[in-house]
């Protein structure tokens, strides 16, 4: 096992006062167990502070550090050196940022703009079922949660719609579909009509096709493709009122 | 307009005000507390102007979304917990310095807004019969003190992003309006009247005014004064700060709460279970070490005790130096555990040390120190999260809630899951005493211009030198870390405080490297800087003024707790290091009521 490894990264820079793009090389001596995050700021404090990232918690459950490493989708707080170069075979990475919105500066793409597609197909309970014992909690059998809990573990970092041909050509995205699956398989939720007009409508499920991108980047592990494959199937009841 | 003194006509004319906005309620802050009280404005009094500004790029990666283990919660149908049991442990667990009203008015509404999160939508776990399930947690008992209770409510392993999506959703619902990637430098003043704040949007490289009937303070906490701490990257005490440089009062600043096994490097927790479920602390030389400190309870002794046994011996040069992070440790060995306690009791912690340091704990020492966790100090409210500017005299039109604020509800220790019980509490609290003030308050809001903000920025385009922000952090980080981290002394915490004196120097030899306002790292790094110099230093000065041990508060000149110090520490700070102290009695309500059982609210000792 090597202790330390000289690795080059290759970042895609952009700076909005000039709007100009280029790529820069870092090159760096680094522990094999420090993340990129951990290299991103290793960055800042030796070389260049100028480079802009993004980040919050850095333990993988807010999905903020999202980049694209040699072409792959994934968290830059989890991706340890040694993985990296194990996984990709190399010791130089090309660091971009995520495609799914425009960029603000270098590594740091405007969030909000993606959330938008979140924010469009109303990620709540629209209107709650009547509760028979108000006052109290709604039951739910944990056989009926299991059903569709592994999609509230989404933390929308984009990853897989990053990775999702589709989401760049007028689909909503995975992360979009899965929040409104979310609420189509909760009990607590009643306005399944309206939720199922926007999953099949001209932005919705008829633009996915199979291709499990998102399952396969995602880094929570996700079976994202699994949930698109139920809306698919009509296991959601009716399609639309159209 | 101001005269600045700036390189070039093109930043001096961007440093003004871009847009005044106006509106009814100002939330700086989205985490749960903020997101909380938004939602109850728009329910109890639906199309009020509600806009919230958050530092991260979105809402839903405000910090609370990491909170994993569950919230505290007694549910009036479990046939053996009592809301009674709670206010105790908490109490305790506090080393009797949390308020005994605020203690009683949120163990008493807790179930109510467990209630409120389910039937808003969040996905609790569930038992079998698909109510909610509940587990242990550390400190919370039944019978005062007897057996562990049952009383964590929780959504598997992410609580705090179920408490997240919940609100975010809801705020949505009400109409409310986010400003992202923004912060709020400077908060606006009519009188003693607080009207709104200045905020700094990073993306357009701008500032705008936003003036409201109602301000709100909900920035969370402030873990990026230390080394390996749990907190997230914008943890830097920014409300604190904004408060003290309004001349406002920071309470108990002293009170920070170090989690005795963070992952080396990250700071992830390490939780306590692995010490339950037999895991044992090794020092380099992989000798037990626990067994010299805590003959009987080894591994299980409280969490401060452990985290000082562990900084000991890293102190006494048998801790292991991780040369990737530059960090020491000691190891925890988990590898003597069958497998099914790998796979059944612990699989989140060892996918941690998998994920983030590579490690298979099944076969390997895994590397842990204590890391800072939580910061029970905050800007004082009363028992509606207003402000306070002493001891009773309030800020009108200013409110602060969750962990930046200290109502106070953990005292100077607390316990695991009251702060998510806390956030959904308090934040409804503060949301109807907003809405009170509302229909009092007439509906008009002055011209105030700012009147630090762009001096302070014009300072940091200024400043000329060879320092650099992020090394000089890395810096103050360690010395705090070292001298007023887990273990202080009178001798050491003078030296901390020499030390920031001189980071403070050294601060103004940055230079920054660009002086483009548009998300410019560099810049808001240094001013997140002067945040954490200041609270670090109020901190270290609150510190070497109790001379006593209290909760998470060691001194090891002053090993005992000291009735004396029985009140909080208010802090002002009119410049960089001058400070006027001032105190708080600590509300003893409930004993005073003198109700059943009022005699476990007194003076009592917190030996577990
Ligand atoms: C790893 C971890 C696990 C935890 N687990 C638990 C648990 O299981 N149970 C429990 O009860 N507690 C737990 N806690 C503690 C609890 O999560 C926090 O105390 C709580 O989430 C803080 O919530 P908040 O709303 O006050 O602040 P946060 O959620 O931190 O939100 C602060 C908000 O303020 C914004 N902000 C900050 N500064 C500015 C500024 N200058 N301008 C504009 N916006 C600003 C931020 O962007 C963010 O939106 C845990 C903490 C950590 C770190
Ligand atoms: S399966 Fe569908 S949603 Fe997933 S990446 Fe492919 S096209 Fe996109
Ligand atoms: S489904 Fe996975 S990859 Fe997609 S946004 Fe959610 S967590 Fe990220």
């Amino acid at each position: 096992m090597r202790s330390r490894y000289s690795i080059t990264l290759r970042i895609k820079r952009y700076d909005p006062d000039r709007k100009r793009s280029w790529s820069q090389d870092y090159k760096l001596e680094a522990g094999r167990i420090l993340r990129f995050t951990d290299l991103f700021r290793k960055i800042n404090n030796e070389l260049d502070p100028t480079l802009a990232w993004n980040s919050s918690c850095e333990h993988a459950q807010c999905g903020t550090c999202a980049v694209k490493v040699n072409g792959k989708p994934l968290l830059a707080c989890e991706l340890l050196v040694e993985n990296a170069v194990a996984f990709f075979g190399t010791t130089l990475f090309r660091v971009e940022p995520i495609t799914i919105a425009p960029v603000v500066r270098d590594l740091i793409v405007d969030l909000e703009k993606a959330y938008e597609r979140i924010e469009k197909i109303k990620p709540y309970v629209i209107d709650p079922v009547e509760n028979p014992h108000p006052g109290n909690a709604y039951q739910v059998s944990p056989r009926d949660l299991e059903h569709y809990v592994e999609a509230t573990r989404c933390i929308n970092c984009f990853c897989c719609a990053t990775a999702c041909i589709s989401s760049h050509r007028g689909f909503m995205g995975p992360n979009a579909v899965l929040a409104s699956v979310v609420r189509i398989m909760d009990p607590r939720e009643s306005a399944k009509a309206e939720r199922l007009d926007m999953l099949y409508s001209d932005q919705g499920i008829y633009r996915c096709h199979t291709s499990m991108a998102c399952s396969f980047v995602c880094p929570k592990e996700i079976d994202v493709a699994h949930f698109i494959a139920l809306a698919k199937a009509g296991r959601f009841g009716a399609k639309g009122r159209k | 307009m101001i005269h600045l003194h700036v390189e070039g006509e093109a930043v001096n004319s961007k440093l003004r005000i871009h847009e005044t906005i106006k509106c009814d309620v100002l939330i700086i802050g989205c985490g749960g507390a903020g997101l909380r009280c938004a939602v109850e404005i728009f329910e109890k009094m639906p199309g009020t102007r509600v806009i919230a500004v958050t530092k991260v790029p979105h809402p839903q990666k405000s910090h609370t979304s990491t909170a994993q283990g569950g919230l505290a919660a007694v549910d009036p149908d479990d046939p053996v917990d009592s809301p009674a049991y709670h206010m105790f442990d908490t109490w305790k667990g506090s080393d009797c310095m949390a308020d005994q009203n605020i203690v009683k008015k949120i163990v008493e509404s807790a179930w109510t807004q467990v209630i409120w999160l389910e039937n808003h939508g969040m996905h609790f776990s569930r038992d079998e019969a698909g109510n909610l399930s509940k587990r242990t947690f550390g400190g919370h008992t039944l019978n005062f003190g007897q057996s562990s209770a049952f009383r964590a409510v929780f959504e598997a392993d992410r609580t705090g992003k179920g408490i997240v999506d919940t609100l975010w959703g809801e705020a949505l619902k009400g109409g409310i309006s986010f400003i992202n990637q923004s912060i709020a430098t400077e908060l606006l003043f009519e009188g003693k009247r607080c009207v709104g704040a200045v905020i700094f949007r990073e993306k357009y490289g701008d500032f705008v005014k936003v003036l409201a009937r109602a301000t709100v303070l909900a920035t969370g906490g402030s873990g990026q004064m230390f080394r390996v701490t749990t907190n997230c990257r914008q943890n830097t005490a920014d409300g604190l700060a904004l408060a003290l440089r309004a001349g406002l009062p920071i309470m108990d600043p002293e009170a920070v709460q170090f989690h005795p096994t963070g992952i080396v490097g990250p700071g992830i927790l390490a939780s306590e279970t692995l010490r339950s479920v037999g895991g044992i602390l090794r020092n380099r030389d992989l000798e037990p070490f626990m067994e010299r400190y805590a003959p009987r309870m080894k591994e299980l002794a409280p969490r401060d005790l452990v985290a000082r046994a562990i900084e000991k011996e890293i102190r006494e040069g048998r801790g292991v130096l991780n040369p990737d992070h530059n960090v020491e440790h000691v190891w925890i060995d988990l590898r003597h555990l069958p497998d099914y306690v790998h796979d059944v009791q612990i699989p989140e912690v060892t996918g941690f040390f998998r994920r983030f340091v590579n490690i298979d704990p099944r076969k390997e020492l895994c590397p842990v120190r204590p890391s800072n966790h939580y910061h029970m100090g905050g800007i004082p409210t009363n028992e509606f999260g207003e402000v306070q500017r002493g001891a009773k005299e309030t800020v009108p039109g200013l409110i602060a809630v969750g962990e930046c604020a200290a109502a106070s509800f953990h005292g100077f220790n607390r316990l695991g899951t009251n702060s998510l019980l806390e956030l959904i509490t308090m934040g409804k609290i503060a949301g109807e005493r907003i809405i009170e003030y509302l229909s009092q308050d007439p509906d008009t809001l002055p011209e105030v211009s700012p009147e630090r903000t762009f001096s302070l920025f014009a300072r940091f385009m200024d400043e000329k030198g060879e320092e650099n922000t992020g090394r000089l952090r890395q810096e103050m980080q360690a010395v705090m870390t070292e001298k007023a981290g887990v273990f202080r002394t009178e001798h050491g915490l003078s030296d901390a405080v020499d030390s920031l004196r001189e980071l403070y120097e050294r601060a103004g030899h940055t230079s920054l490297s660009s002086k483009s306002l548009r998300m410019n790292q560099e810049l808001v790094q240094r001013w997140e800087f002067d945040n954490l110099l200041a609270i670090s230093m109020a901190c270290a000065l609150a510190a070497l003024n109790r001379r006593e041990s209290r909760g998470a508060h060691f001194r090891e000149d002053f090993p005992e707790r000291n009735d004396e110090f029985n009140h909080h520490t208010l802090v002002y700070m009119s410049e960089f290091g001058k400070v006027d102290f001032g105190k708080r009695p600590v509300d003893m309500s409930i004993y005073a009521a003198g109700g059943e059982n009022y005699e476990k609210f007194g003076l009592i000792e917190r030996k577990y």
